[in-house]
C-alpha cells in the first residue's frame, strides 16, 4: 500500500466529520432565520389576537323622558347630556358606593366613548327612550385588559391600575352576565384616539391607501416611460450609462433620505402642507422609482427581438413598435414589479416620520390632502403608548398590516402564474 | 400649488394623450411624427427624474448642510465628542448652542451595524451555501421562500418586535447571570438588524454562488475533495469578490436603517463598545430631530440634515464600491 493512500485513508473520517459539521452549520442558519420568524409571527399573534374581540358591560340606563327634558324629540337627545344618564345609571346599579374617589373608579368602568355612542343608538331608534332600558356599552380599556386575562387579581392591589372594588363591581356585573366581549367593529372604523379601547386603524387604512395611490399613479407611468426610454430607445454613450448607474445607486439609498428630500423640497421650497398623504405619496414613489424601472427594463428584455424585428419589417416606426407590440408583452412583467415596489411603499414608516405624518390625528382623511398618518405609521405610534391595551392594538395593526403584504404578494404570484409567458 | 396639481396631471394623462394621438395621427405621416417625438421627449424626461431625484437629494441635503456648518464649525461636528443637540432649541436661551459632536453617534451606528453583520454574515452565508450546494429541491422550494418573507416584513414590525419581546429577553437572561443591561441596549437592536439583513446577504451571496462555474466545482470534485472542502477552498475564494461585494450592500443598508434603531436603541448618546449599554444611532437622530414642531431655521433641525449628508455619502460610497465589485466579478465568468 503505498503512503499517500494510507495518508487519505487515515485522515478520510476526520475530513468526513468535518463535511457533516459543515452541513450542519449550513442547516442550522436556515433554522435559525426561519425559527426567529417563526417566533415573531408567534408573539405577534399572541399580543394581538385578542384585540379582535372587545369587553362590553350591560348598564340599566334610565333613559326616561326626564332626562331629555320632558319630551323626547332628536332635537332633545341630541342636546341630552349622556355622561350625566350613564354616570347616574352607574350609581343606580351601585348604591353602595360613595366618596369622590370610589365613584370616579365606577365612572371610570365605561369608556368615556360610550356616551356619544349611545348618543348615536337613540338618534336612530328614538323608541329605546322612555324608560330604563338595558345597554350594551363600550367598557374602559382596563376593564377590558382585565376581562382578557391580562390582570393578575393575586397581584398587590398598589401594582394594579385596576383597584380591588373596581374587580368587585366587575365580578358582580360577570355574576350577572352584564359582561359580554364582541368583536371589536370599532378597530376597524374608527381613527385614531388617546383613549385605547376607543383607537382604531380605519384613519391608518385610509392614509395608507391615499398614500399608496398616489405613489402608484406617479411611479408607474414614470417608471415604465423611464425603462422603455433606457432600454428600447437610449444610445449606448456616457450620459444613460451615469443614468444606469445612477438609478441603481438610487434603488440602494437608504429610505429615511428620501424624506429629508420630501422636507426639503416638497415641504419647503414647494409649501405644500405637512402631515398629507399627499406628499407621503411622493416621496414614497421617489423611491419606489428605482425598484420599477429596473424590474420593467427586465421584463422589456424578455421580450424577443424577433417581435420588434416582425413589427419594424411590416413598416411600423420604433415608437409604433415598442408602444403597439413589445409594451402590452411586457407589462405582465412591469405589474409584477410595480406591485413589488408597492408592497415596499406599503410597509414604509421612515420617511413619512419627517415628513410630518406622525401627528396624533383623530378624523378618518378623505382625501389626500387631508392629514392622515399611515398603517406602519401608526403601529409607530401605538407602540409607544405606555397602555397595557395598546400594546395589544400595535400587534393587531401588524397582523392586519402582514395581512395586506400577503394578499398583495399572494396576487404577485397569481399575476405571474396567470399572465406571465416564456419564449 | 396648481402648478404641481397640473404636473401631476401631465403625467398621469400624459402618457394617455399621447398613445390616443399616435393612434389618431398613424395615417398622416408629419403629424405622427411629431407626435412620436413628443413621445420621446416624454420618455427622455421620466428617464431623467432618477437624475432629478439623486441632484434633489444632493442639493436639499448639501443645502441645509451648509447653513448647519455656518453656525457649527464642521469640524466640531465630525470630530466633536458630545451630542445634545436639545439645549439648542430657541436662540435666546441660555446655553443656547448645544452640543453638535457627532463622534458618538457615528459610534453607536458602528456599534449596532457590527452587532448586526457578526448575527448576518454568518448566517447568511451559510443558508446561501446550504440552499446553493447541498438543498434538496424540495428543501430549496420550501425554505428559500421562509427566508424570503423575512426580507418582506416592514421594519416597523422589527422594531416593534425588538422592543417589547427581544430586549426584554435580553435583559432579563442578563439579570439572571448578574450582568446589569440597559433596558434599550445595543445588542438588542443589532441582533434583530442582523436577523432583518440575513435574507438580503443569503440571497446577493446565493446569486454570486450560483454564478461560480459548474467546471470549478467537477475539477475539485476529480481530484477527491470533499464538498465541504470544495466551497471552503474552491467556490468560496472565487466566488469572494461578489460576497464581498454582498457585504458591503448589506452595511449600507444596516448604516441606513431607521425604525429598528428608532424603536429599539436609545435617545441617549454615550460613546461606549459596550453591546449592554444604551447607544443612538445617526438615524435615531435624523427622526428626533425632525418628528415634532420644529423651526427650520433653528441648527437642531438644520443637524437632521447634516447627519442626513453624512449618511448619504457613506452609503453611496459603499453602494458604489458594492456595485462596482459585483459588475466586475460577473463579468469575470459570463
Amino acid at each position: 500500500m503505498s503512503t499517500s493512500r494510507q495518508l487519505v485513508q487515515k485522515t478520510l473520517g476526520k475530513r468526513y466529520a468535518r463535511e457533516r459539521r459543515f452541513r450542519w452549520y449550513g442547516a442550522l442558519s436556515i433554522l435559525v432565520g426561519i425559527l426567529f420568524l417563526g417566533f415573531l409571527l408567534v408573539t405577534t399573534v399572541s399580543n394581538g389576537y385578542k384585540a379582535f374581540v372587545q369587553t362590553y358591560v350591560q348598564i340599566d340606563v334610565d333613559l326616561s323622558a326626564a332626562q331629555f327634558g320632558g319630551e323626547i324629540t332628536p332635537e332633545s337627545i341630541a342636546a341630552a347630556n349622556f355622561d350625566g344618564i350613564i354616570k347616574d345609571s352607574l350609581r343606580n346599579a351601585f348604591p353602595e358606593v360613595s366618596g369622590r374617589t370610589d365613584r370616579r373608579a365606577l365612572y371610570g368602568l365605561v369608556s368615556n366613548g360610550a356616551q356619544y355612542d349611545l348618543r348615536e343608538m337613540l338618534l336612530e331608534d328614538p323608541s329605546l327612550a322612555g324608560g330604563v332600558t338595558p345597554v350594551w356599552l363600550l367598557a374602559d380599556d382596563e376593564v377590558d385588559v382585565f376581562m382578557k386575562g391580562r390582570i393578575d387579581r393575586n397581584e398587590p392591589e398598589a401594582n394594579r391600575r385596576l383597584k380591588d372594588n373596581a374587580i368587585g363591581w366587575i365580578d358582580q356585573w360577570v355574576d350577572e352576565g352584564r359582561v359580554e366581549k364582541r368583536f371589536n367593529e370599532p378597530f376597524f372604523t374608527n381613527g385614531d384616539s388617546r383613549e385605547p379601547e376607543q383607537a382604531g386603524i380605519f384613519g391608518a387604512i385610509m392614509g395608507s391607501f391615499f398614500t399608496i395611490a398616489v405613489c402608484m399613479l406617479l411611479a408607474f407611468p414614470i417608471g415604465v416611460a423611464a425603462a422603455i426610454y433606457l432600454q428600447e430607445f437610449a444610445p449606448k454613450n456616457r450620459i444613460t450609462d451615469i443614468i444606469e448607474v445612477n438609478i441603481n445607486n438610487l434603488a440602494a439609498v437608504p429610505s429615511i433620505i428620501f424624506g429629508l428630500l420630501g422636507l426639503a423640497i416638497f415641504l419647503n421650497a414647494f409649501g405644500l402642507p405637512r402631515s398629507v398623504p399627499l406628499v407621503g405619496g411622493m416621496v414614497l414613489s421617489l423611491m419606489t422609482l428605482p425598484t420599477i424601472i429596473i424590474s420593467s427594463r427586465a421584463a422589456l428584455a424578455a421580450v424577443p427581438p424577433s417581435i420588434r424585428e416582425a413589427a419594424l419589417g411590416v413598416g411600423a416606426s420604433p415608437i409604433q413598435t415598442v408602444l403597439h407590440h413589445v409594451l402590452p408583452l411586457a407589462m405582465p412583467g412591469m405589474l409584477t414589479g410595480s406591485i413589488i415596489g408597492l408592497a415596499q411603499a406599503l410597509g414604509e414608516t421612515a420617511p413619512l416620520l419627517v415628513i410630518g405624518m406622525v401627528a396624533f390625528i383623530v378624523d378618518v382623511p378623505t382625501s389626500p390632502l387631508d392629514p392622515g398618518t399611515a398603517l406602519p405609521v401608526q403601529i409607530y405610534l401605538w407602540s409607544d403608548s405606555p397602555e397595557r391595551a395598546f400594546v395589544e392594538r400595535t400587534s393587531a395593526a401588524i397582523m392586519v398590516l402582514l395581512m395586506f403584504l400577503v394578499a398583495i404578494n399572494g396576487f404577485i404570484v397569481l399575476l405571474r402564474k396567470k399572465l406571465e409567458r416564456r419564449w | 400649488m396648481n402648478i404641481l396639481l397640473l404636473l401631476f396631471a401631465g403625467f398621469i394623462l400624459g402618457p394617455a394623450f399621447l398613445i390616443l394621438a399616435l393612434n389618431f395621427t398613424r395615417h398622416n405621416r408629419v403629424l405622427r411624427k411629431r407626435v412620436e417625438l413628443l413621445i420621446t421627449t416624454f420618455l427622455i424626461s421620466c428617464a431623467c427624474i432618477a437624475i432629478f431625484t439623486t441632484v434633489g437629494i444632493v442639493l436639499s441635503v448639501l443645502f441645509e448642510s451648509i447653513r448647519f456648518f455656518q453656525a457649527v464649525p464642521i469640524t466640531d461636528f465630525l470630530f466633536g465628542l458630545e451630542w445634545s443637540p436639545q439645549t439648542a432649541i430657541r436662540s435666546d436661551q441660555v446655553g443656547s448652542s448645544g452640543a453638535f459632536g457627532a463622534v458618538p453617534l457615528f459610534a453607536g451606528t458602528f456599534l449596532i451595524t457590527i452587532i448586526a453583520m457578526i448575527i448576518a454574515v454568518p448566517l447568511g452565508l451559510m443558508s446561501a451555501i446550504y440552499l446553493s450546494e447541498y438543498a434538496t429541491p424540495m428543501v430549496r422550494a420550501f425554505a428559500k421562500p421562509l427566508l424570503e418573507i423575512l426580507a418582506g416584513i416592514p421594519t416597523v414590525v422589527y422594531g416593534f418586535f425588538a422592543a417589547l419581546t427581544v430586549a426584554p429577553m435580553i435583559r432579563r437572561t442578563a439579570d439572571s447571570l448578574g450582568f446589569d443591561v440597559s433596558s434599550e441596549s445595543a445588542l438588542a437592536a443589532g441582533v434583530v438588524m442582523g436577523i432583518m439583513i440575513l435574507p438580503f446577504v443569503s440571497s446577493l451571496s446565493d446569486d454570486v454562488i450560483n454564478s461560480v462555474p459548474q467546471a470549478m466545482r467537477d475539477g475539485s470534485y476529480g481530484l477527491g475533495a470533499t464538498r465541504s472542502e470544495t466551497i471552503r477552498k474552491v467556490i468560496l475564494p472565487a466566488a469572494l469578490p461578489g460576497i464581498v461585494g454582498s457585504f458591503l450592500l448589506a452595511v449600507s443598508r444596516a448604516i441606513g436603517e431607521t425604525m429598528i434603531v428608532v424603536m429599539a436603541a436609545g435617545l441617549a448618546a454615550n460613546l461606549t463598545a459596550n453591546p449592554f449599554e444604551s447607544v443612538t444611532t445617526v438615524t435615531v437622530q435624523i427622526v428626533t430631530l425632525l418628528v415634532g414642531d420644529q423651526e427650520f431655521d433653528s441648527p437642531k433641525t438644520l443637524a437632521a440634515f447634516a447627519l442626513g449628508l453624512v449618511l448619504f455619502v457613506i452609503t453611496l460610497i459603499l453602494n458604489v464600491i458594492a456595485l462596482r465589485v459585483v459588475r466586475k466579478y460577473k463579468e469575470q465568468y459570463e
